[in-house]
């Protein structure tokens, strides 16, 4: 059982994990307000919020510089990402939330543009997925060594949220 | 896909899950410098509206110092000085500090980190980032909210911690490893990594001129991420050899991942428990 600050400090911690290099604007602010309620992550029924990612490459559908406090939504949903063309390859997550907490995140499109980004990729991703979910329980507050393909996950999960409505 | 651990050690007492500071914690992600830059910042007692205006101005910082110090944009007075179209006398004033800073770093680092040695002209990428990050902070530190931190594409620079007397706690990538952790640190105020692991070999060895390194990766803590960042790029190059060099500069270390994938560290390196 988590509160709801404690859940956005882990995605905070997430966010911060999964940094990367060269991409277009992105401007993502969050604030999130202790509310001191507790609700605790019980799991729903799975209900998917789902739609077509209209996809630009480089370019995310999240505005730039979005401002928003928590909501307490529960339930389990489920959002695709923005489809995220980065300089090798070509990223889609599918982010599953339980309340506000990220229980999931699974590429759906995954196409490195060669082998050596190939092998990056699959040991990369596997981190940043693991970094998002696990990193909410605030072992640690950020990640000191920088990836590529990280800026394309960051962007992707950062759309799908947007759509789950959290930030 | 299946699901990897997360290979960092799990802190008991306190629960660092838990916040401790309250009020509002304010997050942001920036594309600047060729990277992204992540804040998290636990406004504490301060006006929220003042930790915006301070994190406006904290960005504003970060596209200053792209504007002046990019080497990729070519008509940025760094690149201007590199091509001999502009004098020191004519850059602005930040391109004498900064240049001041590249000189302290190549002595302290002992000729490892020197970016007059830099095919291309000067370049003070190497520690620009994390200058550029360090007055980020300061406007953050100057608006008075309680802790703060700063991601500059995987530097860090911080003061305060998420809770009272806990120190923020900063993953070091494992540069081998798949899904993990080479260690944690507890920032002292920075912490910068330099590597080559992802894309091949790209920090160049000033004794040569070409790519060269050491080791798989190099960390560097300390107070600030100018030089913690000019030190990792260094140390990356020097590679266990150039812990002697950290050891010497008073309240900074140095950790390097040898290509093997052994840990070698400086005696206080502030490795978490």
């Amino acid at each position: 059982m988590r509160r709801t600050p404690i859940v956005l400090a882990g995605t905070a911690a997430g966010l911060a994990a999964v940094l990367g290099f060269h991409t277009e604007s992105l401007g993502t602010n969050v604030v999130a307000t202790p509310s001191g309620s507790s609700s605790g992550a019980s799991t729903g029924k799975s209900t998917t919020t789902t739609t077509g990612s209209s996809s630009s490459p480089g370019r995310v559908s999240s505005s730039a510089s979005t401002t928003t406090t928590t909501t307490g939504t529960t339930g389990t949903r489920t959002a695709l990402g923005a489809d995220v063309q980065y300089r090798y390859g070509d990223l889609e997550l599918q982010v599953t939330v339980t309340g506000s907490r990220i229980t999931n995140v699974e590429p759906v499109v995954d196409t490195a543009y060669d082998p050596r980004s190939s092998q990056i990729n699959s040991y990369a991703e596997p981190l940043l997925v693991s970094e998002t979910i696990e990193a909410q329980s605030a072992a640690i507050n950020g990640v000191s060594g920088a990836t590529f393909t990280s800026q394309a996950y960051v962007q992707s999960l950062q759309a799908a949220l947007d759509k789950l409505g959290i930030k | 896909m299946g699901t990897p651990a997360l290979k960092a050690p799990r802190r008991r007492d306190p629960d660092p899950g838990v916040f401790a500071w309250a009020g509002p914690v304010l997050l942001h992600v920036q594309a600047v410098m060729g990277t992204m830059v992540s804040f998290e910042i636990r406004i504490g007692d301060a006006e929220a509206k003042a930790a915006h205006v301070a994190l406006a101005r904290a960005c504003s910082r970060l596209e200053r110092a792209d504007a002046v110090f990019s080497t990729w944009k070519p008509n940025s007075p760094m690149s201007l000085l590199r091509r001999g179209e502009m004098t020191l006398g004519e850059a602005p004033a930040e391109m004498a500090e900064v240049l001041e800073l590249c000189k302290v770093a190549r002595e302290l680092s002992g000729g490892c980190f020197d970016p007059w040695a830099m095919p291309g002209g000067i370049d003070p990428t190497g520690l620009v980032k994390g200058w550029a990050a360090d007055r980020a902070l300061g406007e953050l530190r100057a608006a008075g909210v309680r802790a703060a931190t700063v991601n500059a594409g995987g530097d860090l620079a911080s003061f305060g911690g998420p809770g009272p007397g806990w120190p923020w706690r900063i993953g070091v990538r494992d540069p081998r490893a798949e899904s993990a952790l080479a260690c944690v640190v507890e920032s002292p105020g920075a912490v910068a990594t330099s590597g080559c692991y992802e894309r091949g070999p790209h920090v160049i060895d000033p004794a040569t001129g070409c790519p060269g390194t050491r080791c798989a990766s190099a960390t560097v803590t300390g107070p600030e991420l100018w030089l913690a960042d000019a030190l990792a790029t260094g140390l990356v190059v020097a590679g266990e050899a150039g812990l002697a060099l950290i050891e010497a500069v008073e309240a900074y270390e140095g950790c390097v991942i040898s290509d093997a994938g052994s840990i070698a560290m400086t005696g206080s390196f502030p490795v978490a428990t």
